[in-house]
């Protein structure tokens, strides 16, 4: 979890690696060795499973924001699941 | 010897001043009737400093380092964090001054007093923690801050119990010193709201009228008896409800609560409260 954590908090404060995180995912994921739940979470940006597996509601939230996900489509998402 | 003067506690929500308008208007006049109240006193009550006691969203600490309580020891901080969260919150970018030497006092003597507070001594940034309630309760931030930040952010949390304790200690703190005579304590955060999660955008009206209720007591064995759970059941942005707890520790007398609404379009329900016990109102 630390890994995950860690990686939703660096994407919320920094801005070029959320703009390289949408561009080179799984290379990010794998400089992060995320692997299993989170990384299937994340390559999907899945915030609903991202919260199931135990991921800090505060951070899954900004994370999204800097990602460019909208608030509404947020919620949404994390009350309806993915699409 | 230093004094607390007295004690005030408001949500930091960023709808109160990032979207004030979208709150139905009575209850916008009314909570905004209160932090002008409360403006008003911490004027009359004529503070050398405040020591400003809120969570923090992340903005600063992580996973790396997630302290139950920190004491900033800086001699400014600057908020809004970036110009991104400015805009958001409608307050402009700016540094706070701060009383680091207070902050240098309490830090020490809580390690004396049975606390093991983080130090911070720089790089300390607001976010809506602070930036929000003193944007009403000190527009021009004119008062010196000494920041504590205590983990309400993620669990396990430190009790209401220590929360409490903890603010008690401040109290001492201030008491066991003699160049900062005059000192405010505020608490920012709450009361009932969810973050990230589902239930965002709805008000546990039932815990917050229970809370006030408890914090108007002035009974200290009603708030330090919080469990958790209890405060969980008004959603993971309810645990900064701890903010207030170490507030009434530092004042140790009842809150007067001066406004609250549940206001859904702020995701929060709202309160502003004061405790000031040595003022001619």
């Amino acid at each position: 979890m630390y890994s995950l954590h860690k990686l939703l908090w660096e994407i919320r404060k920094d801005s070029e690696l959320a703009k390289r995180f949408r561009s080179q995912t799984s290379e990010v994921l794998n400089e992060y060795g995320l692997e299993g739940d989170s990384r299937q979470a994340m390559l999907t940006l899945d915030f609903k499973k991202l919260h199931e597996i135990g991921a800090n509601p505060y951070l899954i939230y900004f994370c999204a924001l800097q990602l460019q996900v909208g608030r509404e489509s947020y919620y949404e998402q994390i009350r309806e699941g993915k699409s | 010897m230093g004094k607390v003067v007295g004690a005030f506690a408001t949500s930091h929500s960023p709808g109160v001043t990032g979207w004030p308008e979208r709150a139905e208007p009575r209850k916008r006049e009314a909570i905004e009737t209160a932090f002008g109240e409360a403006r008003r006193r911490i004027d009359e009550l004529k503070p050398d400093a405040i020591v400003a006691i809120s969570v923090e969203h992340f903005t600063n600490f992580n996973f790396s380092n997630l302290p139950a309580f920190a004491i900033a020891t800086a001699d400014s901080y600057l908020g809004p964090v970036t110009a991104e969260m400015a805009e958001f919150i409608n307050v402009p970018q700016h540094e706070y001054p701060g009383n680091g030497k207070l902050g240098r006092h309490i830090y020490e003597f809580a390690l004396t007093n049975e606390f093991d507070p983080a130090l911070v001594e720089g790089g300390l940034a607001f976010d809506e923690n602070f930036c929000v309630p003193l944007k009403h309760l000190d527009p021009d931030s004119k008062y010196p801050l000494v920041p504590i930040i205590l983990n309400g952010v993620n669990p396990p949390w430190p009790t209401a119990k220590r929360c409490y304790d903890f603010g008690e200690m401040v109290r001492h703190a201030v008491e066991a010193q003699n160049e900062v005579q005059r000192v405010v304590v505020i608490g920012t955060g709450g009361l009932s709201h969810w973050v990230g999660l589902p239930e965002s955008g709805t008000v546990n009206e039932e815990f917050d009228r229970d809370f006030i209720a408890r914090i108007e007591s002035g009974d200290p064995e009603q708030i330090k008896n919080y469990s958790p759970q209890e405060i969980d059941a008004a959603g993971n942005g309810a645990h900064e409800v701890r903010t207030w707890i170490a507030a009434a520790g530092a004042i140790g007398a009842p809150f007067e609560v001066l406004a609250y609404e549940p206001v859904p379009e702020w995701l929060t329900g709202t309160a502003v409260a004061a405790a000031t016990p040595g003022l001619n109102l």
